[in-house]
C-alpha cells in the first residue's frame, strides 16, 4: 500500500516536471522574442546575450515603420484575411449544407473528389495560379491572392460535417413553419452552426494570415505586402533587421493570438468533428 | 377545420435499384375535427404516412386532398399544417418567445406586437409564460413539449401532425401530457394525426385508430371496435397488451382439437364451414382457471401486478398468457387447465389471416341504473 | 449602458418595430415569387465549385499538362478562336510552351542530383519529424489530461503560442537561437559546460535544426488535437479496465490507444502533408545550405519556377511530389484506419 502511494507521487511529480519542461522549451523563444524586440540591435550581438527585456520597443517600432511602411502591411493582411474569411465561410457552409441535408445527382463522387484534392500541397498550385493571374491581370491585386482557396476543401469537409448533426426534424419544422429553402440555410443552419463557423474561422484566418509563398509570388509591389512579406523583406541580403522583425512579429502575433484564445474551445470542437468519423 | 381524403397513397424509397415500399395503397379519410391515432410496429409505415400529409415527402401515387382540395403537390409550408416531433425539433438559437413566433413570422403580415400579444395568449394556454425568454437546453423535457406545441398551434393550423410527441417523456409524464393533448384538441378541435408505436397510447387517445403494417392499412376503428373486431390476425395481435394467445386448430365438425390437448366445441359452427384447419384466438383476459377447461398447460411464471396476475404457461410447445385475479396464485411447474367463453374466442383463416369469427359478448352494459340525479 | 442594453433597447423601439415589419413583407413577398427550385441544391453547391474549378482544378490540370512541356514565356496569341458572324469566342494562350514530352521527368528522376538531394532531405524531416511531434503531442496531451495536473488552461495556451506565429517570424527567431556565434542556446550549451553545436553550418545539425524548429511550432497544435480526442474517450473504458486490474501501461495500450485511433489519424496524416510542403523554416533559417545540405522538394521547385523561371520543369517535380504525398497518405489512412 505506502509502495503504491509512493509510485503515485512519483508519477505525479515526473509527469510535472515533463510539463514544465516542454512548455519552458515552448515558450523560451516567444520571451525571447519579446527580449530582441525591447533592445537595440546594437545590443544583439553582446556577449553573453540579453535575457533581460529593454525599454527598446518603440524606438524599433518606429524604426520598423520608416522602413517598410509597416502599419499599412497590417491594413493589407487584415484586408486579405478578413475578406477571404468571410467569403470562405460563405461558400463553405452553403455548399456543406447542401452536402449534409439534400439528395442530389452525383453528390458522393462530387464530394469525395473535394476531399481527394485535400492533399494537393499549395505550391503544386502556385505556378498555374501564377500563369492564370498574369491572364487575369490581377497580379498585384489582393483579389487574386483571396479567390484561389476560397473553395477551401478542408472547409466544406468541417462544414458537411458539422452540419450533419442538424437534426432533420429542425428544418422540416421550418419548412412547414413557412420558411423557404434559402431560409433554412440562413435562419436555421447558419446560426446553430456559430461554433463550427467559429472554429473554421480560425483556421481560415490563421491560414491566410500566415499564407507567405503565395502571396510572395503575386504581390510583389511592396505597398501591397502582407505582413509575411514585409517581414522577408526585413531579411535582406546586405543586412537582416532583426530588432525589427522581432517587433514586427510581436505586432503580428496579436490578432491571433486573442483570436485563437477566445476561440479555442469551438476551434477544438470544430477540428474534432473532421477527424473523429471520415 | 379540415377533412383529410387520402386516396391510393403509395410512397416508395430509394433509387433505380431496389425500391422499399414505405406506403402501399393507403385509404383513409379523416373527418374534421377527429384524433386520429396511427400505429404499428415500428417500420409499418405510420411516420411517412404522417410526413406525406404533411407535405415533407413527395407522394409516389395516390392524392391527398384537405376539404376537397388537392395539396398533394403542395409544398409543406403551403398547406396550413402544424407538425410536433418526437425531438420537439425547437430552434436551439431561439428563445422561446421567438421559437412560438416563428410560424407567424414567416407566414403572416401581422405585426410584430399582433405576433408578440399572440405569442404571450399562447404560453398562457399552456401555462409557460415564465418560460418566453429562455433558451431551448434551459428547459425540461416537459417545458420544451409545451413549446413544441405552442409553435404549433400559435397560427391556427388546419391540420395537427405529431410524431410520437410523447415518447420521450418519462412515463409519468407521459400520462399527464396525454390528457393535456386530448384536451387540448378537444379544445381546438383541430383535425389531427398521430403517430405512436404504442397501442395503449393509441387505444387511450384516438377518436378513432388506424393500424399499419407493412405500409398497409389495416383496420380503421375506434378503440373498442379494433380489440373486439380485428379485421385479421395482426390487428388482433397488436392491440391488447398482453398480447392475444394465437395457435392453429384442427376442425373436426363442431370441434376444434390439438395441438396438445386443446379441445373445444363451438356451439355456433358457421364460422368453420368447409375448413380443416384454422387459428384460434384467445385473449389473456378471458382466460380462467377452470377444473374442467379445454387448455391444460403447465405454469412456468406469475408476475404479480397487485391488482391482478399476469401467468405464463406452456401448452405443450405453445406459450400462453392468462390475466387473473391476483388472489390467484399458483405455483411455477404445476398444471393447470383454462376455460374460456365461446362469445369471446377469435378465429382466423390460417391462409388469409382474415377474421372469421370475433367477440360477440355485450358491450353496452345499462350504466343509467349507475346515475345519480343532480350531481353534474 | 452596455452595447447590449443598447441594441436591445432600439430593438424594442416603435420605429425599429416598424421597419422591420416592413422588410419581413418584402421578403415574404419575394419568397412567394420564388417557384420550387428543382436544383436547389446544385445552387447552393455552384459558388463553391466555379472558384474551386478555376482556381483549384483547373491549376491542377494544368500544371500536370505544363510538366511535359518547356516554358518559354508568357503569351499573347489566342489558343483556340471562332468567330461565327458577331460572336467571337477566343481563348488566350496562357503560356508560350515548347512540346518536351516525358524529358522534363527523365532529368527530375534520372539525372537532377540537386532534385534528389532536395528529396532526401524532405525526406529525412519527415521521417525524424513527424514521429517525434506524434510521440511529445501524445506523452504532454497525457500529462495535461491527468486529473492531478492544475492550471491546465495555462500549460495548453502557453504550449499552443507558437501557432500564432507567423512562418517569417518564427524562421527568424529560430535564425537568431540557434545561430553557430552569438545564438542563445549554444550560450546556454557552453554556460553548462557542453560544447558549441554547429546549427547552421554543418548538414545535419541543419536539418536537426529545421526539424526542431517545425516540431516547436506545432506541438501545441497536435497537442489541443489529441487532447481533445483524449475527452472523448469514455471514462467507463478506463473504470472497466480498473476493475480488470490494468496497469498504467495497458489502460493506454488498450484503452487510450486504440480508442485515439482516428484522431490520431488525422494527425499524422496532416503532418504528412505539412512536412512535404515545407518551405518557409529553409528559406529564412538555412537558405537551404549549407552546401543544399537543408534544400526541401517545394523549396527547390520554388527556384526552379520563379527564380529561373523552368516552370514546366518545376510543375514536373511538383507532380512527382504529390504523386508521393498522395501515396503516403492513402497507406497511412489504409493502415492507420482501421476497419472504418
Amino acid at each position: 500500500m505506502r509502495e503504491d502511494t509512493r509510485n503515485k507521487a512519483l508519477w505525479k511529480f515526473g509527469s510535472y516536471i515533463f510539463l514544465l519542461i516542454v512548455t519552458a522549451l515552448v515558450t523560451i523563444p516567444i520571451y525571447w522574442m519579446v527580449v530582441t524586440a525591447t533592445i537595440p540591435q546594437s545590443e544583439f550581438f553582446s556577449w553573453p546575450p540579453r535575457v533581460i527585456p529593454g525599454t527598446y520597443y518603440f524606438e524599433n517600432l518606429a524604426a520598423l515603420q520608416e522602413n517598410t511602411n509597416f502599419i499599412r502591411s497590417i491594413g493589407n493582411s487584415l484586408i486579405i484575411a478578413i475578406s477571404y474569411t468571410i467569403l470562405s465561410l460563405l461558400l463553405c457552409s452553403m455548399a456543406g449544407f447542401a452536402f449534409a441535408k439534400y439528395e442530389f445527382r452525383f453528390k458522393e463522387p462530387l464530394f469525395y473528389f473535394i476531399l481527394a484534392t485535400l492533399i494537393l500541397p499549395i505550391q503544386l498550385l502556385i505556378i498555374p495560379l501564377f500563369l492564370l493571374m498574369v491572364q487575369f491581370g490581377w497580379t498585384n491585386s489582393f483579389l487574386a491572392v483571396i479567390l484561389p482557396w476560397a473553395a477551401n476543401p478542408l472547409g466544406i469537409f468541417l462544414m458537411r460535417q458539422n452540419m450533419r448533426a442538424i437534426p432533420d426534424s429542425l428544418l422540416e419544422s421550418a419548412r412547414m413553419d413557412g420558411a423557404t429553402e434559402f431560409q433554412l440555410y440562413y435562419k436555421i443552419a447558419l446560426p446553430t452552426m456559430i461554433p463550427s463557423l467559429a472554429a473554421l474561422a480560425i483556421i481560415l484566418f490563421l491560414f491566410q494570415w500566415q499564407a507567405f509563398l503565395y502571396p510572395l509570388v503575386i504581390l510583389q509591389e511592396p505597398e501591397m505586402y502582407t505582413i509575411p512579406l514585409a517581414l522577408a523583406d526585413l531579411v535582406g541580403a546586405q543586412r537582416v533587421y532583426y530588432d525589427q522583425i522581432m517587433v514586427a512579429t510581436s505586432l503580428a502575433i496579436i490578432p491571433i493570438f486573442v483570436v485563437f484564445l477566445t476561440l479555442q474551445k469551438y476551434f477544438i470542437k470544430g477540428i474534432l468533428a473532421g477527424s473523429v468519423k471520415q | 377545420m379540415a377533412t383529410i381524403d387520402i386516396t391510393n397513397l403509395r410512397k416508395e424509397f430509394g433509387d433505380d435499384g431496389e425500391q422499399i415500399v414505405a406506403v402501399d395503397d393507403v385509404d383513409l379519410t379523416i373527418e374534421d375535427g377527429e384524433f386520429l391515432v396511427f400505429v404499428g410496429p415500428s417500420g409499418c409505415g405510420k411516420t411517412t404516412t404522417l410526413r406525406c400529409i404533411g407535405g415533407l415527402e413527395d407522394v409516389t401515387e395516390g392524392t391527398i386532398e384537405f376539404d376537397g382540395t388537392d395539396v398533394t403537390d403542395e409544398r409543406a409550408r403551403e398547406r396550413n399544417v402544424a407538425m410536433v416531433f418526437q425531438n420537439y425539433a425547437l430552434y436551439p438559437h431561439m428563445t422561446v418567445e421567438r421559437n412560438i413566433g416563428f410560424p407567424l413570422k414567416l407566414s403572416t403580415k401581422q405585426s410584430s406586437e399582433e405576433i408578440s400579444a399572440r405569442v404571450t395568449e399562447v404560453a398562457e394556454l399552456l401555462g409557460i409564460e415564465p418560460l418566453l425568454n429562455k433558451k431551448p437546453k434551459e428547459l425540461s423535457g416537459g417545458q420544451q413539449q409545451r413549446v413544441a406545441l405552442g409553435r404549433a398551434i400559435i397560427r391556427d393550423p388546419e391540420v395537427f401532425l405529431m410524431d410520437e410527441p410523447l415518447s420521450n417523456l418519462d412515463a409519468k409524464l407521459r400520462s399527464t401530457m396525454r390528457t393535456e393533448l386530448q384536451e387540448l384538441q378537444k379544445e381546438l378541435s383541430v383535425t389531427t394525426a398521430y403517430v405512436t408505436h404504442d397501442q395503449t397510447e393509441a387505444m387511450a387517445m384516438g377518436d378513432r385508430i388506424a393500424v399499419l403494417n407493412h405500409g398497409q392499412l389495416q383496420q380503421v376503428g375506434t378503440a373498442e371496435e379494433v380489440y373486439r373486431s380485428p379485421t385479421n390476425e395482426f390487428v388482433a395481435g397488436f392491440i391488447g397488451s398482453p398480447s392475444i394467445n394465437l395457435f392453429t386448430a384442427a376442425v373436426d365438425g363442431n370441434t376444434l382439437t390439438g395441438p396438445d390437448g386443446f379441445t373445444y366445441t363451438l356451439e355456433d359452427t358457421a364460422p368453420l364451414e368447409g375448413r380443416d384447419r384454422v387459428r384460434v384466438g384467445v385473449r389473456p383476459e378471458d382466460l380462467t382457471p377452470v377444473s374442467d377447461g379445454s387448455m391444460p398447460c403447465d405454469v412456468t411464471v406469475v408476475e404479480q401486478m397487485g391488482n391482478e396476475n399476469f401467468l405464463y404457461a406452456e401448452m405443450g410447445d405453445i406459450d400462453l398468457t392468462a390475466r387473473i385475479e391476483s388472489r390467484l396464485n399458483p405455483a411455477e411447474d404445476i398444471g393447470i387447465t383454462f376455460g374460456f367463453e365461446e362469445e369471446d374466442l377469435y378465429l382466423f383463416d390460417p391462409q388469409t389471416s382474415s377474421a372469421l369469427k370475433t367477440k360477440t359478448s355485450e358491450t353496452n352494459v345499462d350504466y343509467q341504473q349507475y346515475v345519480q340525479t343532480g350531481n353534474v | 449602458m452596455t452595447l447590449g442594453a443598447i441594441i436591445s433597447k432600439i430593438q424594442s423601439s416603435h420605429s425599429y418595430k416598424r421597419a422591420s415589419d416592413q422588410l419581413r413583407y418584402k421578403r415574404q413577398t419575394i419568397a412567394e415569387w420564388l417557384p420550387t427550385l428543382p436544383g436547389l441544391p446544385y445552387l447552393y453547391i455552384s459558388p463553391f465549385f466555379i472558384l474551386f474549378g478555376i482556381f483549384l482544378l483547373f491549376p491542377t490540370v494544368y500544371t500536370l499538362y505544363l510538366s511535359f512541356f518547356t516554358y518559354l514565356g508568357v503569351a499573347d496569341g489566342n489558343l483556340f478562336e471562332i468567330q461565327l458572324g458577331a460572336v467571337e469566342i477566343a481563348i488566350p494562350r496562357i503560356a508560350n510552351l515548347e512540346f518536351a514530352g516525358l524529358s522534363n521527368y527523365e532529368r527530375l528522376l534520372l539525372r537532377d542530383s540537386l532534385f534528389h538531394r532536395s528529396m532526401y532531405n524532405t525526406a529525412f524531416i519527415f521521417f525524424v519529424q513527424v514521429p517525434l511531434m506524434v510521440i511529445l503531442g501524445m506523452a504532454t496531451a497525457l500529462v495535461l489530461d491527468a486529473k492531478f495536473i492544475r492550471a491546465k488552461g495555462l500549460f495548453r495556451t502557453l504550449i499552443a503560442l507558437p501557432v500564432a506565429t507567423g512562418l517569417v517570424a518564427y524562421s527568424t527567431i529560430f535564425l537568431l537561437l540557434f545561430n553557430d556565434d552569438i545564438g542563445l542556446i549554444n550560450y546556454m550549451l557552453e554556460s553548462v559546460g557542453a560544447t558549441a553545436i554547429p546549427w547552421l553550418t554543418d548538414g545535419f545539425w541543419a536539418r536537426i535544426t529545421l526539424v526542431i524548429a517545425v516540431t516547436w511550432r506545432w506541438l501545441g497544435y497536435n497537442m489541443i488535437i489529441i487532447l481533445a480526442g483524449l475527452q472523448t474517450v469514455p471514462q467507463q473504458l478506463y473504470e472497466a479496465a480498473e476493475i480488470d486490474g490494468a496497469s498504467r501501461w495497458q489502460k493506454f495500450r488498450y484503452v487510450t490507444l486504440p480508442q485515439l485511433r482516428p484522431v490520431l489519424l488525422f494527425v499524422v496524416v496532416t503532418s504528412t502533408i505539412g512536412t512535404f510542403q515545407i518551405f518557409a523554416e529553409p528559406y529564412v533559417i538555412t537558405g537551404g545550405g549549407p552546401g543544399n545540405a537543408t534544400i526541401t522538394v517545394v523549396q527547390y521547385i520554388y527556384e526552379q519556377a520563379f527564380l529561373q523561371f523552368n516552370l514546366g520543369y518545376a510543375s514536373a517535380a511538383s507532380v512527382i511530389l504529390v504523386t508521393m504525398v498522395s501515396i503516403l497518405s492513402i497507406l497511412q489512412i489504409k493502415y492507420g484506419g482501421g476497419e472504418d
